[in-house]
């Protein structure tokens, strides 16, 4: 039997935010029949950028692409219609940003799922919410920039991703334990964005609570306890850098010829290392200059240090490994082609999808009227 | 049985190490799986310490990793020795329980252990093996070592962040490692459920560094799209007009904010006053955006951050103070709603644990146990789970296939 994993999993989003989308396209990805129930004018995705050039709203945002490949979209006048009705009927997940159940919770023992920039209680539980945010609370932007600031926003949708990728847990646990017999009644879980967001901090946070310790910024590309860390240019182009261990110090040393730097004996922990910037960095960045970076980046990973190839988006679609492993696939609709990020995991016995159709705003509604 | 434990009666053997694999595990372990993390004396997890000495194993510093209590917590650990024949046999014993591995070792190591999804799957033939290396498992890079932050810089990502001035700028120490954990779970609960209805296992690869591609997809996006790569433009991005972050009274205290609507505008306008209402309606001032954030970068500098957070996010607009590790603790949302745990964990005392993010109703998930000791369950899983007898128990101590103090590798 190959079906698709989560074949036969119903999932209705109606709220059509990057949470929201991004949670429902991990179901979809994986086999699961995902339906965008739109307004009229569309899911606020269709409206984000960036665009593709030459169309037209609601079908031209890239964003919306990526996030909608393998989807149906229907369109309904509210979620108390007998076209939404319809959709609901169906479905074991219900996912939301928290606003919109009141209309749909009437007649279905679905899972509901919302997913909130605070969840629901608390203080900021009314905070307008944005991506910028997130990053200022979790703590994250106090280690982005120059040591006298101000902190640098990361850019893009990535507070709302990592909602979504903790959402798609909390929810698919709950299908899956209902599925199981483990979980009979009917539950609505809740995921907030901003303690999605403390995954990336948490570590520290209990460190500092341990230690009373508040780590100050270091300045760009540079994160307590590991170094060398960072991105340095080569000959032509970046090199990424991280060297934690000892045995790393030392091949690293050999490969950059900075064999007195190497037993030093405050140079054999990382913080030690941080200590002694202002002897390594002027040598390391000579040094780096004088290789282009695929020879330095291949000659590393042969002396098992982990330095990395940081390419440009450009550069990204041409990757070997990458190029190997399609890691980009073709999300189309009748409007466009565009290459979007695929899969981050896979099944050998049951593949998930590797891009797929857009559904054009309203594509599926006849399947409900 | 209740929606707390969703995953009650699913057996996961968790060979990964450092963050990302553990990471996976601990939200099955949240949920209510039976998580076993599999070390062994000599090749503990690397998360306990990568630089350990003889005096840190006498100081038992192997228990008082905060990063390694984290992430490991709700879990039972086994110390077996899987260069050893006994151990690597008792192994597969416990792999005969369960419904999945995870392992996250460099592409190297199962190989010289003996070990592979086909001899696991000859052990349990629905047994599933998810494997989370960086790169993933096939392709030119298959075996090449990685930490988060090496994921990180191979995404692309550090080119779409910083100011264009500077290089490529990184957003933390380890991103990859995060969001390789939440791939996991996602992984994990995918090939459960497939497991679940057919009764098949399969083998699961899982690319570290394609997972963090969606967070990049704003600028890989827009290369697709239009054929341009984005520029680094500091704190900026999209059409907001306000996107910064803005000095406040004391020391490395600020405060971010964004602008990305007309309503947003005029409403800073009116709050702030003049200067910044004579740059006039939203479309006006956005020919005028460096003015405006040299207008805001001395607006808020004798004002407390939080409270400037609380007086614009009062009149709709994003905003937030830049918190540090210990406001995050001490944060009254958070602490409202129960986010922050505590656990008294051995050698260490009482610990703050964070709450998954995702809860079913009011109360977040319950922690139940704090991160194992190392070996903390040797006898309690060899008895209970795979019925050895306590003269066999010995016998394996004796012989080092157990034990529950860390060695210096002897090769």
């Amino acid at each position: 039997m190959n079906s698709e994993a989560l074949d036969g999993i119903n999932v209705v989003d109606v709220s059509g935010t990057v949470g929201t989308g991004y949670c429902s396209k991990v179901f979809a990805d994986y086999g699961a029949q995902v339906v965008n129930l739109e307004t009229e004018s569309g899911f606020a995705t269709r409206r984000l950028g960036p665009h593709i050039p030459g169309v037209s709203e609601p079908e031209n945002s890239a964003m919306h692409a990526f996030l909608s490949t393998n989807k149906k979209s229907v369109v309904a006048t509210d979620l108390s219609s007998d076209v939404a009705k319809r959709v609901l009927q169906e479905a074991d997940l219900i996912l939301d940003d928290g606003s919109d159940w009141d209309g749909c919770n009437q007649s279905t023992d679905a899972i509901r799922s919302s997913i909130t920039w605070y969840g629901k209680g608390g203080p900021y539980s009314d905070f307008v919410g944005s991506d910028m945010e997130i990053f200022a609370l979790n703590g994250m932007l106090r280690g982005i920039g120059h040591i006298d600031g101000p902190p640098i926003i990361p850019t893009g949708y990535q507070a709302q991703i990592i909602g979504g990728a903790s959402a798609f847990i909390g929810s698919m646990a709950q299908v899956f334990g209902k599925e199981l017999g483990n979980s009979l009644e009917p539950v609505h879980v809740e995921t907030s964005i901003y303690e999605s967001c403390l995954c990336f901090t948490d570590v520290g946070i209990v460190g500092a609570y341990s230690s009373g310790i508040v780590a100050p910024r270091m300045g760009i590309n540079r994160f307590p306890p590991t170094y060398p860390l960072g991105v340095f240019p080569c000959k032509d182009g970046w090199i990424g850098v991280t060297v934690l261990t000892p045995s790393q110090w030392h091949a690293f040393c050999k490969l950059l010829e900075m064999d007195d730097l190497s037993q030093l004996e405050l140079f054999q922990s990382a913080i030690g290392r941080l200590q002694g910037i202002d002897i390594i960095e002027p040598r390391m960045r000579e040094k780096l200059l004088t290789f282009s970076a695929e020879d330095i980046f291949y000659r590393s990973q042969k002396a098992r240090v982990p330095l990395a190839r940081v390419p440009t988006m450009e550069e990204l679609f041409d990757v070997d490994q990458f190029v190997e492993r399609n890691a980009f696939s073709l999300a189309h609709s009748q409007h466009y082609e565009i290459n979007v990020p695929s899969v981050p995991f896979r099944l050998f016995r049951t593949p998930p999808k590797f891009g797929g159709v857009v559904a054009h705003l309203g594509a599926h509604t006849k399947d409900y009227a | 049985m209740t929606a707390a434990t969703p995953l009650k009666g699913i057996r996961i053997i968790d060979l990964s190490m450092g963050w990302a694999g553990p990471l996976a595990c601990r939200h099955m372990a949240d949920m209510g799986a039976d998580v076993i993390k599999v070390e062994s004396c000599e090749r503990f997890d690397w998360w306990r310490s990568w630089e350990a000495t003889q005096e840190w194993i006498e100081s038992n510093g192997a228990e008082k990793s905060t990063a390694f209590n984290t992430v490991n917590r709700n879990k039972r650990d086994i110390t077996l020795d899987l260069e050893h024949p006994e151990g690597r046999s008792l192994l597969l014993e416990l792999v005969k329980t369960a419904n999945i591995v995870v392992e996250n070792y460099s592409g190297s190591v199962l190989p010289k252990l003996d070990l592979s999804f086909e001899i696991f799957r000859q052990a349990k033939p629905d047994i599933i093996l998810l494997s989370m290396p960086a790169f993933g498992s096939t392709g030119p890079w298959a075996n090449f070592r990685a930490y988060g932050s090496t994921v990180e810089q191979s995404s692309g990502l550090p080119h779409l962040n910083g100011s264009e001035n500077d290089p490529p700028t990184m957003q933390h120490v380890a991103l990859g490692d995060a969001v390789g954990g939440l791939t996991g779970a996602a992984a994990i609960l995918v090939a459960l459920r497939h497991q679940s209805r057919t009764g098949e296992g399969q083998f699961v690869d899982l690319s570290q560094v394609e997972g963090l591609f969606p967070m990049a997809s704003h600028g890989i996006l827009e290369y697709a799209a239009t054929g341009n790569s984005p520029k680094r433009a500091g704190s900026r991005f999209g059409n907001s007009l306000v996107r910064g972050v803005y000095a406040c009274k004391g020391e490395d205290q600020w405060v971010a904010i964004e602008c990305s609507s007309a309503d947003h505008w005029s409403a800073l306008a009116d709050e702030i006053g003049q200067p910044l209402s004579e740059f006039g309606e939203y479309q006006i001032a956005k020919h005028r955006i460096d003015e405006i954030d040299s207008v805001l970068s001395d607006s808020f500098r004798d004002k407390d951050a939080k409270e400037v957070m609380r007086q614009l996010q009062g009149i709709g607009i994003p905003a937030a103070a830049t918190l540090s590790t210990v406001d995050i603790l001490n944060d009254p949302h958070l602490a409202k709603r129960g986010f922050w745990q505590f656990q008294e964990r051995a050698f260490v005392g009482l610990q703050p644990h964070p709450s998954p993010p995702y809860r079913v109703g009011k109360e977040p998930f319950s922690i139940v146990s704090a991160a194992p000791t190392l070996g903390e369950h040797n006898q309690e899983i060899l008895k209970t789970v795979l019925g050895i007898e306590d003269e066999e128990i010995t016998r394996l101590e004796s012989l080092g296939v157990i034990g529950n103090r860390p060695r210096l590798p002897s090769k």
